[in-house]
């Protein structure tokens, strides 16, 4: 099992780029929602983050709706 | 087999697209393929997984043990377990990812020996362990499977018959 965690490694470094995308995904996914059911606008949660409220509205509203967040227009 | 081919391939996709919902994938990948197949009744790819230890439960373990490493690798102590969930979306139409296409491919080259063309649970299984790459062979490893005496087991079953 050593060989996994041996950043010599190139399997062991590309599946850590894999495993950084899923973890930033579930991040991503899971802190938006978050700040969603605090109350926060889609303008803020797309400054904090770095993109455009289109992008992060684009990405996430669909999905927050279908759960029952209740969502500010902006 | 008692159930149809056909039934069972669409059978596989549906589920392995609520895997893939599940995991909050915006793609249908290998892992999830493998966790439909683990949960389909009455096949042999079923009956061989749960022979080698691998149940659903057992599979997502070793599953998340593999993101655990993994994240290692680039000195990220996490777990998974305790990471913070996000509701799945249930209305996320997820696409075929690269390792399904892949994985399909390989199924097409494992014919059994009547020659037949059906994709049968069994050549997507032989499909599913026929590379050492991925997030499903290394699971098996963190798991302690051998992955290639089960794809030699399945793969003779299939030439059996």
């Amino acid at each position: 099992m050593t060989e996994l965690v041996d950043p010599e490694d190139p399997a062991a470094g590309l599946a850590a780029v894999v495993a950084l995308r899923r973890l930033a995904d579930r991040l991503e996914d899971s802190q938006v929602e978050q700040a969603m059911r605090a109350g926060w606008s889609w303008s803020d949660v797309a400054e904090v983050l770095g993109v455009t409220r289109q992008a992060v509205h684009k990405k996430h509203a669909r999905r927050l709706l279908a759960a029952g967040v209740a969502l500010r227009r902006r | 087999m008692s159930t149809d081919a056909k039934d069972v391939r669409s059978l596989l996709v549906r589920a392995a697209r609520n895997e893939a919902r599940r995991d909050g994938s915006r793609t249908i990948e290998a892992e999830h393929v493998l966790l439909a197949l683990a949960a389909t009744e009455d096949t042999d790819a079923a009956r061989m997984l749960t022979e080698a230890g691998l149940t659903q439960d057992s599979i997502r373990a070793a599953l998340a043990n593999e993101w655990e490493h993994s994240l290692a690798v680039a000195g990220i102590a996490v777990r998974i377990g305790l990471l913070p969930m996000a509701t799945p979306d249930n209305t996320r139409d997820p696409n075929i990812g690269e390792s399904t296409k892949l994985l399909l491919k390989r199924a097409l080259d494992a014919r059994p020996a009547s020659g037949a063309n059906r994709i049968t649970p069994l050549r997507i299984l032989v499909g599913i362990l026929d590379t050492e790459r991925g997030r499903v062979a290394r699971a098996l490893q963190v798991a302690g499977v051998d992955r290639v005496a089960l794809r030699v087991k399945a793969a003779d079953a299939l030439a059996a018959g």
